[in-house]
Formats: structure tokens, C-alpha cells, sequence
């Protein structure tokens, strides 16, 4: 089990969440506003009135399968629109109940 | 869930509740009245006391005095005026506007209450009248006969004006002009001398013959009968054949002593129209009434009725107020449709996609019929006012829609889709654009509380236009959004048309290239800042100059009705036939000179002395009121104001006249007319005022710009008194009563009984005939008879002397008073002004006596008041409003700068079109506080935003400016384009709102123009002091810790 933590603009919120089960996963938990910046590129997204964008976090563990689908449609949709920001994390789960 | 999240999400809900409110708005629109201006509530009330008999100053001392003592304690009283005539005192009690007149009237009536116990015998109850605007008629007609004359009244009673009474919404149509049958009974008086009957006893008898009397119910067999006694005459000549008495034994007829007329009332107002005897009905509407529906309806049914009429009978219209009230409400029309095309055109040209033009544009049809919702529920009219008001807010409503839509576009050139672009578009500029808007309810808000005349004109504005700009942010935060996520593509599915390519090609370079010129004057502003600084405070300094020299001001715009009215005068106390050939060769000499005139109408004589609304204006013989009524403004050169001068002129040509005065627009010379001065002479003695008044008349007439200067106080007029010797009277057992009131019935008449035909009654008056009452002797020949029998003439009981008295007192503030009144032709208020107190100040005046300039001036000098506190008001609202968005003090200020050169904008404007300050160019000033600011919030916020983006002071500010260098354009160009068409209008009544979008032009160009040069020099010098004072700041804590640090080691250094 792998879980990944997608931060992204707040345009993309319906759209991940909506393809979600497309890739056959079912749970997921999202904060529809956090607030942060890239450590590369992108503006920051703040909430304020100079960085007036928010980001939405979603957080969802997956079967170590379906990270490549899911990663590979997170990687299109940011290429769609690189100005926006959209950055994926992964990482191990070790004990669930 | 958000507002506009609401919206994008659920689309059908949201198109459904603006087509449902456009629904409603557009079946209110269909039903509201139309009107010239909103409901004014007069603020007159009329106090009319008959004191039959007494002369015009025992009126004053007895009547008028007393009762304006006991009236000025009123509430809310502004002034008192009061006319004293022979037998009447007129009291108006003018109230402060906006007085609930109802609850005055309460008051007064209270007061009159007490009144009775210290007024004199004889006197009538005073009568309380309330002035209203309904009281204004709605249309007049003039009927002309030729062979018809006598029986006109008859005629058009039966078929004009009850078929006229039965349209819904008329109110009253009332005839006047028309002779009125009577029976005239003209007695002999040597016969009745011979005979020794009294004229008091023929009119008994004729009374007393000529009634019907139901004598009471009688039963015959099984049936019960009325049994009635018909004594009434049954045609007018029977009367000949009445018994008035006898003489040896033998019956004196009636025909023997008196010759019995069926004929006219010989004492009336005679009305003349093309030089026609005519008859005029006037048409009053009910309160409320819609008059143009109402004078559609009586045009509609006065070919039908014409055709019943015998056929010289013609009917004309001579005014009408709806011709007025329509072409005005058209021309505003086509204001708002030409503003409503251009501000397209300039939101195309910005922003180059049909799509997103279509979006803002929708804006406006549906914040503009939204309001009539406001005004149908408010049972408010749509008039120049309310139109005015659209016309004002449509380069507006579109400044928020802009705003959204240019951040969703951002939104989708980053990338998003359409929906989420518009949600999140939208959220981020909502506080900026309802900020944005509170400035402009800032400034219209406060003048829905004005007072004062201005209040009322402007209240409906205010209110009209808050609702707008609130619905139009309403629509912005909703349905732009909305339609944006439907319409919009993203930058990478957009299609790309003929149009577009074009866009591109042409527009977009020169678009890019103004910014990239405009950047460069930015930056070397921004760095020669107090340089910029010092140049535009030099055109400040000389516009200031330039206005303070050439400033002109006036109360109201006057318009062109189509109406002039003219009051001639010839010396007092000429003869009606004398007027009357006067009055006929005036109107010949109009007809022929004047092709514009369509109808002249005039009328002369003494009105009835039961004609209650006569009896307020003026009337006398030697009196002749006209009104012309001239073809469309439109379709002829000359206006009516010049026309009137001409016509001045023709009149000073005739010295038989003594004399005359010219009205453009009619009559209602304080609400639409020119303006005009009135100087007011208060003094208790009359020869003294009178003299002041003659001196200030003679040098009025030679200032440049009067006209028609006339002195108000009536002159005096000769008259004959008889003078009773009382022991005469009471030697011969006669009171002074009884001897003065057998006078008037034979001179005056006795009317004791009324004939009566078909239902209608007619007054049988009997008094001497005419060639018994024609000289003075036979005056004193009339005999009065003693309660003994005796008769004795009036010659052994006193005798007749010629003397002169003042027909008429006026009283203002319980001062006597004279006005000098002159109606001020083609030069501005102020200067006419300045020119009147250089001649008050060469007039030797009496201390007792006090001169002051009232009039037009006095309405503009308290308008301008009031207008000046909401000017104050709405600035520091504004203010309010800025700093609490900006959390800052010093911005809001930077951009409030922007408004001083915004008056100068609109002054000099004003100046090169001539157009003198009145209050609609004065509410424009007001207007632009919340219009003008609007330029400086936008750029500021952008450089503010630039700055937090870790921008130096210079980069923010010649970065913020070029990009939003088109959003400033673009909404300052539709609110100026939007006014363009106010300001050019050439319709009628557009005179009245021409100064309103002058000025708004004026102001809202020279102050874009400047504000886009001086805010960002402004910002860069308070800037760079915020950042001097953080650096100050900064280096005195590195040298405090550097202190402390060496302090600190020293102390060490020293414990060590």
C-alpha cells in the first residue's frame, strides 16, 4: 500500500476527485484549502491579496498498482496547465488498520 | 456554499431568477405612469378669507395682520406672503420642502380654530387650500365658435366635458370663457319711481312667482295623488307677464317697468384663441393619475366628439404637458439606447471577443429593468428624473462585470477550466469590486437625504441609482461568473475567427502599443516624481484661475416647451373693449410675424366673482393673459427664449401698452422657465417703497441681460365713493347697511331666483338697465325707499367723491413689501446679480426700509447649500470607504487628489460650452466623488499588490500601471461615453441635462487623464518615505544592537 498526497490549485479539485474512481480508487481524504509555495517554480498560494490563489490537498492510499495510473493522469493534467502547480508526493504506508 | 459558487454550479437557477426579475421589471414598466418629474409635494398652503365690502387696507389691518401673527408660529414655516384685496385676504404659508403638508394643514387649521374670537363681524370662515402639483392642468382646449358663441357654454358642458369627465384619471374639466346664460331684467327707474315699487320688490315678486310647490298627498277613491303647484315660468318670456304690483286699481306688469333679456352674462373673462371667441376647458387630472394616458385619451375621443358639435364650433389643443412629457421621455430614450450601443462598442474594442462582450453587456439591460421594480413598488413615475438616472448608471454597471471577467480571463490564460476559473476569478476580486462599488453608494446614498428643493429633485436618483449599481454587482458576483464558465473557452480550445484575426492584427498592436507608452511616461513620472508633482499642481493652480475667473452660475437649466406666456397690461381701469381691440391687433401682429406660433390664446375682462380659482391670479379689464403655443423645438430655429425677446421687442414698440411681460415656457417660472430675480423692497410706507421700487426699476431696465422689469405693486386706481352723511341716514330712519346694500342692487344686481330649463338653472338679476348706471348723477339719483315708504335720493343722503386707492397689498414675512421682478435673458445668475447690487447699493434707501435679492437666487444659493454638505459628506464617505479597504490612510488620500481636478475638468468643460453652473451640472460634481476615484483604486491596488509580490517601489509601480492601464481606460471610456450622449443631447429637455453630462465629461476625462499621471508620481514619493522611515528604523536598531554588543562587552570586559 502506497500513500499519495496530491497538493494542487484549487481548479484542479473537481477534476482529480472526479477521475479518482476512474482509477479505481475509492478512498481518499481532502483539505479543500491549505496554503503553501513550490520550492522550485509557480507563484504562491497564499489566500492573500497579492497571492490570492489557495491550494486543495487530497490524500488518499492506494494498492502499490494504481500509483503509475494515478501519477501518470496527475502528470498530464499539471502539463495541461503548468502555471497552476500541481505536484504529487508518495510514500510507504506500513501498518493499517 | 458562495454566492458566486452557487451561481457557476446551479446555471438554470440563476438565468431563471434574472429572467424572472427582467419579466417583472419589464410588465412594471408597462404599467407605471409617465410623467415630467417625480411627485413633488407642494409646500403651499392657502389661506383665503372674503371680507366682503372692506377696502384693501382695512383687509391688511383687520384680517391679513391678525391672522399672520397667529399662522407664523407654524412648524416648519419658511415664509409668509399674503395678498390683500378689496373684500379677500390671501394667505400662502410656504413650508420647508419636504414637509408633510397634511400634518401643516392640521396645524394651521388648529390655529385658525382660534382665530374667530378677534376677527371682525362680516368676515367669512377662513378657507384652508392645499397647492398641488395635480392642481397643474394635464392639457387646455380651446373651443372657437362663430355663430355658437352665445350658446357655448351650454354646448360644450353637455358634450365635451361630461363624456371628457368619464376618461379614468381626469379629474375635472372645467369650462371658463364661455358667456353663461342669464335673465336680465333691466328696470326703468323713472318708472319705478313713478310707480313707487322698489327694485327690491320686483325681485321679490319675480322670486316669489317663480317656484313649484308639491302641496302634500290627497287620496281619491282607492288611489292617493300627488297634488303639486307648478308656478316656475316655463320659458323665459313669461316673465313679462308677471304682476310686480298696482296702481289705481290697475295691475303693473312686469314688461311695463323693465324689459326682460334672455341673454349672457355681460361681466366675464373673455378668451380669444387665433383671434376667435373661444371658450377654454381646462383638464385637471386625479391625484396620481398617469397624464399621459390621460391626454392620449381625450386626443382619442375629440375627433368623436367633434362630430356632434355644430360645426363652427372647432376644438384645439392649446397646451398640452403630455406633448412635453413624451418627446422629453423619447429623447431620453434614445440618450440611454446611443449609450447603450457605444459602451458595446468601447467594451468590444478593449477586450476584441464577442463572447465575453456579450456577458458584460447583458449587465445592463438587466440591473437598468430591475430597478423598475424599485419604482413600481415605491408608486413612483417614470420621469426625467428616473430616466435620467438609467442614463446616468449605464457606463457604470459595467465596471464590476469588467472587473470579474478580466480575472476569470487571467484565471483561464493559467490554465483552468472555464468553470473553476470563473468560481475562483470571481472570489478573489469580490472584496475589491464591492469596495469598488461602495464608493459610488457612498456618493448616491447621502443624496437620498438631502433637503431642500434639490433633495427632492435628486432623492429619486439616488435611490435609482444605488439600486442599480447594487444589482449590478449583484449580476457580477452571479450570473458573470456564471455565463463565463458556459461561454468562456480556455486560451488552448479558443477558436479563432475572422473577427479575431482582424482584432489581432489592427487593435491589439495599437492597444500594446499605448501601454508600452504609457509604462514609459509612468516610469519617468515615477522617478521625476516631484517634478510631475510640480507640473500638475501648476495646471491645477491655473485651472483653479481660469475657473474662479469665468465661472458662471444659474439655478435651473430652462427648456424649451414649446410655451411662452404673456401678461399685457393696459393702464388701469381701461375699458374690456378697449383691451380687448388691443389684445386682437397684438395677436394679428404675432400671427403675422411669428410662423412658429401654432396658437395664440388670450383672455380679458373681470373673471365672476364666484370663480374661486380666478380669483388667485390676476384679472381685471384692462388685463390680458396670453399663451402661445409654438411648433416642436425641433422643427424650428429660433428658441422660445428668443422668440420671447423678440417679441419684448415688438411690444415696447406700442406705447398704448402699459405694461407687458414675456415668459418663455409658460408661467411656471420657478420649475421649468427661465429664471428670474426678484428685489425685494420691505417698508411699511407705501409712497416711500414706491419710489425705491421706480428708482430700481429704471436702472434694472438698463442692465444688460433683464427683461420684462416690473414692479409687483398694483397702481392705484380711481374709484367713486359715496359718502353717507349718518344723520341724514338716521333722519330718514335708514342704517348704512341698508342704504349701501339698495346701491349695489341696482348697480350690481339682485339675483333672488333662477329660471331654470332642462334641468339646468340660470340666475335672474335684476338691477337698473344699462343707460340708468352710467354717470355719476345717475348715482345720485337713486332713489331709497325708508322702512316708512318714503324714498329719498342718494344725493340728500351723502355725496359721491372721486378718490384713489391701492386695489391690492402685498405682505411677505409680515412686512409690507414691493418686488421688483426681472426675468434675466442670456447671461448667467451670478453676473446679473453683481450688476442688481451695484445699483441697490446707488439707490438712497432709508434705514427703515430693507432691499434684498430674492428669486431664483435664493433657490440657488439654498440648493447649492445642500448640495455643498452632501458634497462633503460624500467625500469623506468615500474616504471612509477607501481607507477601510486599503487599511491605510495615506492611499485613499493619494487617490482622493484625483477629485479636486475633476471639478476643474468639469468647470472648464463648462466654461468652453458656455454652460453656466446650475444644480443638475452641480449634482454632476457630486456624482464624479464616487465616479473619479474609482480610477485611482484600481491602479493603486494593483501597485499595493505588485509591492507585496516583492516588487521595488519604481518596478511596482510602472509594472501595476501598464497592466492596468485597459481596465482603467476601459471603465472610465463607458462611463464617459455612457454620459456623451446627456451631454450632446439636442432633444427636447435636454437642456436640463446637458450641464449633468457636461460636467460628468469633463471631470471624468481631465481627471483620468491626470490621475493616471499624478497617483503613480503621488505613490512613488509616500512610498519611498515608508521605505526611508523603515530603513531609519532599521539602521537605528542595528546601531542599538551594535551598542548594546559593545556595551555588553565592555562590561564583561570590565567584571573581568
Amino acid at each position: 500500500m502506497k500513500a499519495v498526497m496530491i497538493i494542487s490549485d484549487q481548479a484542479h479539485y473537481d477534476e482529480i476527485v472526479g477521475n479518482l474512481s476512474r482509477l479505481n480508487i475509492r478512498g481518499f481524504t481532502s483539505w479543500r484549502e491549505v496554503l503553501g509555495r513550490g520550492s522550485k517554480t509557480g507563484e504562491p498560494h497564499y489566500g492573500t491579496h497579492a497571492w490570492p490563489s489557495i491550494n486543495s490537498a487530497i490524500f488518499t492510499v492506494v494498492e502499490d498498482n494504481r500509483v503509475a495510473p494515478l501519477l501518470k493522469f496527475l502528470k498530464n493534467l499539471d502539463a495541461e496547465a503548468e502555471n497552476l502547480g500541481l505536484r504529487a508526493f508518495v510514500w510507504n504506508i506500513e501498518d493499517m488498520i | 456554499m458562495k454566492l458566486y459558487e452557487t451561481a457557476v454550479k446551479k446555471p438554470v437557477g440563476t438565468s431563471l431568477i434574472f429572467i424572472g426579475l427582467v419579466l417583472i421589471g419589464l410588465i412594471f414598466y408597462f404599467q407605471l405612469p409617465v410623467d415630467l418629474l417625480p411627485d413633488i409635494e407642494m409646500n403651499v398652503v392657502s389661506v383665503m378669507t372674503f371680507y366682503p365690502g372692506a377696502g384693501a387696507e382695512d383687509v391688511e389691518t383687520n384680517v391679513t395682520r391678525p391672522l399672520e401673527d397667529l399662522l407664523n408660529t407654524t412648524e416648519n414655516l419658511k415664509h409668509i406672503i399674503s395678498r390683500s384685496k378689496d373684500g379677500l385676504s390671501l394667505i400662502l404659508l410656504e413650508f420647508e420642502y419636504g414637509t408633510n403638508t397634511d400634518n401643516a394643514m392640521n396645524d394651521v387649521r388648529d390655529k385658525l380654530e382660534m382665530s374667530s374670537q378677534f376677527l371682525p363681524e362680516g368676515i367669512t370662515d377662513p378657507m384652508l387650500l392645499k397647492f398641488s402639483a395635480d392642481m397643474m392642468p394635464v392639457m387646455t382646449l380651446s373651443a372657437t365658435a362663430d355663430v355658437s358663441t352665445e350658446a357655448m357654454y351650454k354646448i360644450l358642458d353637455d358634450q365635451i366635458v361630461n363624456p371628457l369627465n368619464r376618461i379614468p384619471g381626469v379629474g375635472t374639466v372645467s369650462i371658463s370663457g364661455a358667456p353663461q346664460r342669464e335673465i336680465q331684467v333691466n328696470v326703468t327707474p323713472q318708472k319705478l319711481e313713478a310707480y313707487r315699487i322698489s327694485l327690491e320688490q320686483i325681485a321679490q315678486v319675480i322670486a316669489a312667482e317663480n317656484v313649484n310647490v308639491p302641496a302634500g298627498n290627497f287620496d281619491i277613491g282607492t288611489q292617493t295623488y300627488m297634488l303639486r303647484l307648478e308656478g316656475e315660468m316655463a320659458e323665459s318670456r313669461d316673465f313679462n307677464s308677471l304682476i310686480v304690483g298696482n296702481h289705481q286699481g290697475k295691475p303693473i306688469y312686469l314688461r311695463d317697468v323693465a324689459t326682460v333679456i334672455d341673454t349672457v352674462k355681460t361681466r366675464i373673462l373673455e378668451n380669444y384663441t387665433n383671434g376667435r371667441r373661444s371658450a377654454s376647458l381646462v383638464v385637471q387630472k386625479q391625484t396620481g393619475a398617469n397624464s399621459v394616458a390621460i391626454a392620449e385619451a381625450v386626443k382619442e375621443q375629440l375627433p368623436g366628439l367633434q362630430k356632434n358639435l355644430p360645426p363652427d364650433i372647432q376644438i384645439e389643443v392649446v397646451t398640452d404637458t403630455s406633448d412635453h412629457i413624451q418627446t422629453s421621455i423619447n429623447s431620453l430614450m434614445q440618450a440611454i439606447l446611443l449609450a447603450l450601443i457605444v459602451v458595446g462598442a468601447v467594451v468590444l474594442f478593449f477586450l476584441g471577443r464577442w463572447r465575453a462582450t456579450i456577458i458584460i453587456l447583458t449587465t445592463i439591460p438587466i440591473s437598468l429593468i430591475g430597478s423598475f421594480i424599485y419604482l413600481y413598488v415605491t408608486g413612483n413615475t417614470i420621469n426625467i428624473i428616473s430616466l435620467s438616472s438609467l442614463s446616468i448608471a449605464i457606463g457604470m454597471v459595467v465596471d464590476d462585470a469588467i472587473v470579474v471577467l478580466e480575472n476569470i480571463t487571467t484565471h483561464l490564460e493559467r490554465g483552468s477550466r472555464p468553470r473553476q476559473a470563473a468560481i475562483y476569478g470571481t472570489e478573489e476580486v469580490s472584496l475589491s469590486i464591492i469596495a469598488s462599488t461602495l464608493t459610488i453608494v457612498a456618493v448616491f446614498l447621502p443624496m437620498t437625504l438631502t433637503t431642500g428643493l434639490a433633495g427632492i429633485l435628486f432623492e429619486q436618483l439616488g435611490w435609482m441609482v444605488t439600486i442599480i449599481i447594487l444589482l449590478s454587482l449583484l449580476i457580477a458576483m452571479t450570473l458573470t461568473p456564471m455565463m463565463s464558465s458556459y461561454m468562456l473557452r480556455a486560451t488552448k480550445d479558443m477558436n479563432v475567427n475572422k473577427f479575431d484575426l482582424w482584432y489581432r492584427r489592427t487593435i491589439l498592436p495599437m492597444l500594446d502599443n499605448l501601454d508600452h507608452g504609457y509604462a514609459k511616461l509612468v516610469n519617468w513620472a515615477a522617478r521625476k516624481r516631484w517634478q510631475t508633482t510640480g507640473i500638475i499642481a501648476a495646471i491645477f493652480v491655473g485651472g483653479v484661475i481660469i475657473c474662479v475667473l469665468t465661472l458662471k452660475t444659474e439655478f435651473i437649466p430652462s427648456a424649451d416647451n414649446n410655451q411662452i406666456g404673456m401678461t399685457i397690461e393696459m393702464p388701469t381701469g381701461t375699458r374690456v373693449e378697449i383691451a380687448r381691440a388691443q389684445g386682437l391687433k397684438i395677436q394679428k401682429m404675432l400671427r403675422e410675424k411669428y410662423p412658429e406660433i401654432e396658437i395664440i390664446s388670450f383672455s380679458v375682462g373681470q373673471a365672476d366673482e364666484d370663480n374661486l380659482f380666478a380669483s388667485m391670479r390676476d384679472n381685471a379689464t384692462h388685463l390680458m393673459s396670453y399663451t402661445l403655443r409654438l411648433t416642436k423645438a425641433a422643427e424650428r430655429k429660433r428658441s422660445i427664449f428668443e422668440i420671447a425677446d423678440e417679441i419684448r421687442r415688438d411690444l415696447s414698440q406700442m406705447p398704448e401698452l402699459y405694461r407687458y411681460e414675456v415668459q418663455p415656457g409658460g408661467g411656471m417660472a420657478s420649475a421649468m422657465g427661465g429664471s428670474y430675480v426678484d428685489v425685494d423692497i420691505f417698508g411699511h410706507n407705501l409712497a416711500t417703497t414706491d419710489r425705491i421700487a421706480a428708482d430700481l426699476q429704471a436702472k434694472l431696465s438698463e442692465i444688460k441681460g433683464l427683461r420684462d422689469v416690473t414692479i409687483t405693486r398694483k397702481d392705484y386706481r380711481t374709484e367713486y365713493q359715496v359718502n353717507f352723511d349718518r344723520e341724514k341716514l338716521a333722519l330718514n330712519g335708514l342704517t348704512m347697511s341698508t342704504a349701501a346694500g339698495a346701491i349695489r342692487n341696482r348697480i350690481n344686481g339682485l339675483v333672488m331666483s333662477q329660471y331654470r330649463e332642462e334641468g339646468d338653472e340660470y340666475d335672474i338679476r335684476v338691477r337698473f338697465d344699462e343707460k340708468y348706471r352710467q354717470s355719476l348723477e345717475d348715482i345720485e339719483n337713486i332713489l331709497i325707499y325708508n322702512p316708512m315708504g318714503v324714498g329719498v335720493r342718494v344725493r340728500d343722503l351723502g355725496t359721491v367723491i372721486e378718490s384713489s386707492s391701492l386695489p391690492q397689498i402685498d405682505r411677505r414675512d409680515r412686512q409690507r413689501i414691493v418686488t421688483v421682478r426681472a426675468n434675466i435673458y442670456r447671461r448667467a445668475l451670478n453676473e446679473v446679480v453683481e450688476d442688481i447690487q451695484k445699483a441697490i447699493n446707488t439707490t438712497q434707501i432709508p434705514p427703515e426700509i430693507s432691499v434684498d435679492i430674492s428669486g431664483s437666487l435664493e433657490q440657488q444659493q439654498e440648493s447649492f447649500g445642500d448640495l455643498t454638505i452632501l458634497l462633503i459628506v460624500a467625500v469623506l464617505l468615500v474616504y471612509i470607504v477607501m481607507a477601510s479597504q486599503f487599511e491605510s490612510l495615506t492611499y485613499p488620500f493619494v487617490i482622493i487628489l484625483s477629485v479636486p481636478f475633476a471639478f476643474i475638468g468639469s468647470l472648464l468643460l463648462l466654461t468652453i460650452t458656455g454652460i453656466p453652473l446650475s444644480i443638475m451640472a452641480f449634482i454632476g460634481l457630486v456624482m464624479l466623488v464616487g465616479i473619479v476615484v474609482k480610477n485611482g483604486i484600481v491602479l493603486i491596488d494593483y501597485i499595493n499588490l505588485n509591492r507585496e509580490r516583492g516588487m521595488s517601489i519604481i518596478k511596482a509601480i510602472v509594472d501595476g500601471g501598464r497592466s492596468r492601464l485597459r481596465p482603467v481606460l476601459m471603465t472610465a471610456l463607458t462611463t464617459i461615453f455612457g454620459m456623451v450622449p446627456l451631454a450632446i443631447g439636442t432633444g427636447q429637455g435636454s437642456e436640463i441635462w446637458r450641464p449633468l453630462g457636461v460636467s460628468i465629461v469633463g471631470g471624468m476625462t481631465f481627471s483620468t487623464v491626470v490621475t493616471l499621471v499624478l497617483v503613480p508620481a503621488l505613490y512613488s514619493i509616500f512610498g519611498s518615505y515608508g521605505v526611508v522611515r523603515k530603513r531609519k528604523k532599521h539602521r537605528e536598531k542595528l546601531i542599538d544592537q551594535t551598542n548594546g554588543n559593545n556595551n555588553g562587552k565592555s562590561a564583561s570586559n570590565a567584571t573581568i
